[in-house]
């Protein structure tokens, strides 16, 4: 099993890490859920955190936001610790769209966006050109400007996340961690997501780390993919490294067949013992 | 396109029909509560007369009496403006110094009690919470009764209510802290701390003796406006000055914390320190109240709820609508607690729970799905 990263890519990967993760074990309680030597998220790069339940996607996630305090180890984001900067520095660098969506049915999207500005205003502080600027720019590249003054409560699932992905982008942050943003979306906003983040990650030089739960969309959207199994790294590099037969086997329990043609595609046979 | 929306986004704040409609309604029952409640009564007077002493120039011309009428004798003497008010008419020393201080209590207590609960409501996140439900109402209500048992003197009731309860809300908080609080601990804590104290209070019920003291006791236990004067309008001015401000600017903070904690986390919020800051806040505000008018029910349950299904769930607009909203109710509320029954006064605390009950069946039968948070 290769903890290390592979050393098929251009860079040194720890080089260009925009997040960094060493010796990093994460819990709670007693229980360690995660327990990897080395996690690299590469600065400018869309990955995605692939794995079965329970792996310790979300966990990791919460240990890169350090919304959880590693019991060993260190986060680096940018060279320094994440726990080493006050909640308002983080927030302003590190985005995360968590997965519990749940808010104030009556919120329109735009006071909703109007929020991702938290970080970067004062206690006291009205909105200014730049906010406003960041407010208009989010909206648009999630695409829901036509769903600016509708409330929460009257959008479909798919429009909420969207304006909750819009949120995450008024951060305006360098990275952006996103925990399954994709579960229980249909099909075309699925691709909306996708499509929102690539191009954030494109046009403005964004860091995406993605919990996904679909391999394949995994395997499409990312440019690295980080395979976790049962808390430690099994796997990181570029995805047709990384998804293979033997991965989907080894990890996912399921015999597969998985071909990149012109796509990536994966078909699932039947689930191992 | 998007300088359009910005525009409107910008404007919307200051023109608000919603709002401006409970402004205008709130203010006009206000007024007409006011106008009743200072004319009728054991001492009647025609509306001209009333006006007639509203508008006084015995006491609007001369700063020495109103300083004495709103100070009263000692702190006006205290600070050498006392003038001695028996040169004031009949009516106009029954408008000034009876029946106005209690609309202008009723007025700070509506305003506080709606503001606090409507701040609870962000903090526990939780649209039926009051501002009792951190234990305020238990603890208050055990320190009065202490007061009262032992005889320690009706002027220390205020005190020993706003100490009761800020010192339950403290154990609370204590009680709910585990390397952080959340929500649900918080109530829950709420619920252990003020079952032990109604207990308590039970209890030490039983160490009263005389009738006029149970009397006292009860009254202050349902909260009543009965007696109260300008030291008591003096007494809740000062926390709302500075509740209401500070409140005010908050209120994009409550709206993070809306939601959730996580979000709230993620968007930088130090969510325990605001947390925290915001129950003291909403705590003075109780604790103003309660020091003045007793355990008034209700009020900052109904307000806030009321205000949100008309304004919506952003926290500006929702405190604002309270602060015009919960006046209204208490004022009228207190016009039916004080002349609605003839002769006998009951308590407000007894009206508003009267108004606040129909409120939730009405709301019950009416809404179809409760997703308004």
């Amino acid at each position: 099993m290769p903890q290390r990263p592979h050393t098929d890519t251009d860079e040194d990967p720890v080089e260009s890490a925009a997040v960094l993760g060493t010796d990093l074990e994460l819990g709670y309680g007693d229980t360690t859920v995660v327990d990897c030597a080395d996690i690299v998220v590469p600065a400018g790069e869309v990955t995605a955190l692939v794995g079965p339940n329970g792996s310790g996607k979300s966990t990791l996630l919460k240990g890169f936001s350090a919304e959880l305090a590693p019991d060993a180890g260190t986060v680096l984001l940018d060279g320094t610790a994440v726990h080493d900067r006050s909640p308002k520095q983080l927030a302003s660098e590190l985005g995360l769209l968590a997965q519990e969506n749940d808010a104030p049915g009556g919120l329109t999207v735009g006071d909703l966006v109007t929020h991702g500005r938290y970080p970067h205003r004062g206690f006291l502080d009205a909105l200014n050109d730049a906010d406003h600027a960041a407010i208009d720019r989010a909206i648009d590249l999630a695409g829901v400007e036509h769903l600016r003054d509708t409330a929460l409560s009257e959008l479909s699932g798919g429009q909420k996340q969207l304006a909750f992905v819009a949120m995450a982008l008024a951060q305006d942050t360098d990275v952006l961690l996103l925990d399954e943003p994709t579960t229980y979306l249909d099909l075309h906003h699925q691709l909306r997501v996708m499509e929102v983040v690539r191009t954030l990650n494109e046009d403005r030089d964004v860091t995406v780390c993605v919990v996904l739960h679909d391999l394949q969309q995994a395997a499409r959207f990312a440019d690295y993919l980080v395979a976790l199994d049962d808390g430690t790294v099994y796997d990181w590099g570029p995805p047709e490294d990384v998804v293979t037969e033997d991965l989907l086997a080894d990890v996912f329990g399921v015999d597969a067949a998985v071909s990149y043609d012109d796509e990536p595609r994966i078909v699932p046979r039947r689930a191992l013992d | 396109m998007s300088r359009q929306s910005r525009t409107r986004t910008g404007l919307r704040p200051s023109f608000d029909g919603a709002l401006a409609g409970i402004a205008v309604a709130s203010t006009a029952a206000v007024v007409l509560g006011a106008l009743v409640q200072v004319r009728y009564g054991g001492y009647q007077m025609p509306l001209e007369t009333v006006w007639r002493a509203l508008f006084d120039r015995a006491v609007w011309t001369n700063p020495d009496v109103l300083a004495t009428i709103l100070l009263g004798d000692g702190h006006a003497e205290l600070l050498g403006v006392y003038h001695d008010t028996a040169v004031l008419s009949d009516a106009t020393a029954v408008v000034w110094t009876q029946r106005l201080p209690r609309v202008v209590v009723a007025v700070f207590v509506g305003a506080n009690l709606a503001v606090a609960g409507a701040i609870f409501q962000a903090i526990t996140r939780n649209e039926l919470a009051s501002p009792y439900i951190l234990g305020v109402s238990s603890g208050a209500g055990f320190a009065v009764v202490i007061t009262i048992v032992f005889s320690l003197g009706t002027s220390l009731l205020p005190v020993a209510a706003a100490l009761g309860g800020t010192g339950a809300f403290l154990l609370v908080y204590a009680v709910a802290w585990r390397g952080g609080t959340t929500p649900v601990r918080l109530v829950l804590a709420g619920v252990v701390v003020g079952t032990v104290f109604n207990s308590l209070q039970t209890g030490v019920f039983y160490f009263i003796d005389s009738n006029g003291a149970m009397r006292t006791a009860v009254s202050w236990l349902a909260g009543t406006l009965t007696g109260v004067g300008w030291t008591d309008v003096e007494l809740i001015v000062v926390p709302t000055l500075l509740v209401v401000p500070v409140a005010l600017t908050a209120a994009r903070h409550l709206d993070v914390l809306l939601l959730g904690e996580r979000r709230a986390r993620a968007l930088g919020m130090r969510v325990e320190t605001i947390r925290f800051g915001l129950s003291v806040l909403a705590i003075l505000a109780t604790a103003a109240a309660v020091s003045v008018a007793g355990l008034v029910g209700f009020v900052g349950l109904v307000v806030p709820h009321a205000v949100r299904t008309v304004v919506g769930s952003d926290y500006r607009r929702l405190l604002v609508g309270c602060l015009f909203a919960g006046p209204a109710l208490v004022v009228v509320a207190d016009v039916i607690a004080r002349l609605g029954l003839g002769g006998v006064q009951v308590p407000v605390g007894v009206v508003t729970g009267l108004v606040g009950g129909p409120y939730f069946l009405l709301l019950l039968r009416r809404t179809e799905s409760f997703n308004e948070f």
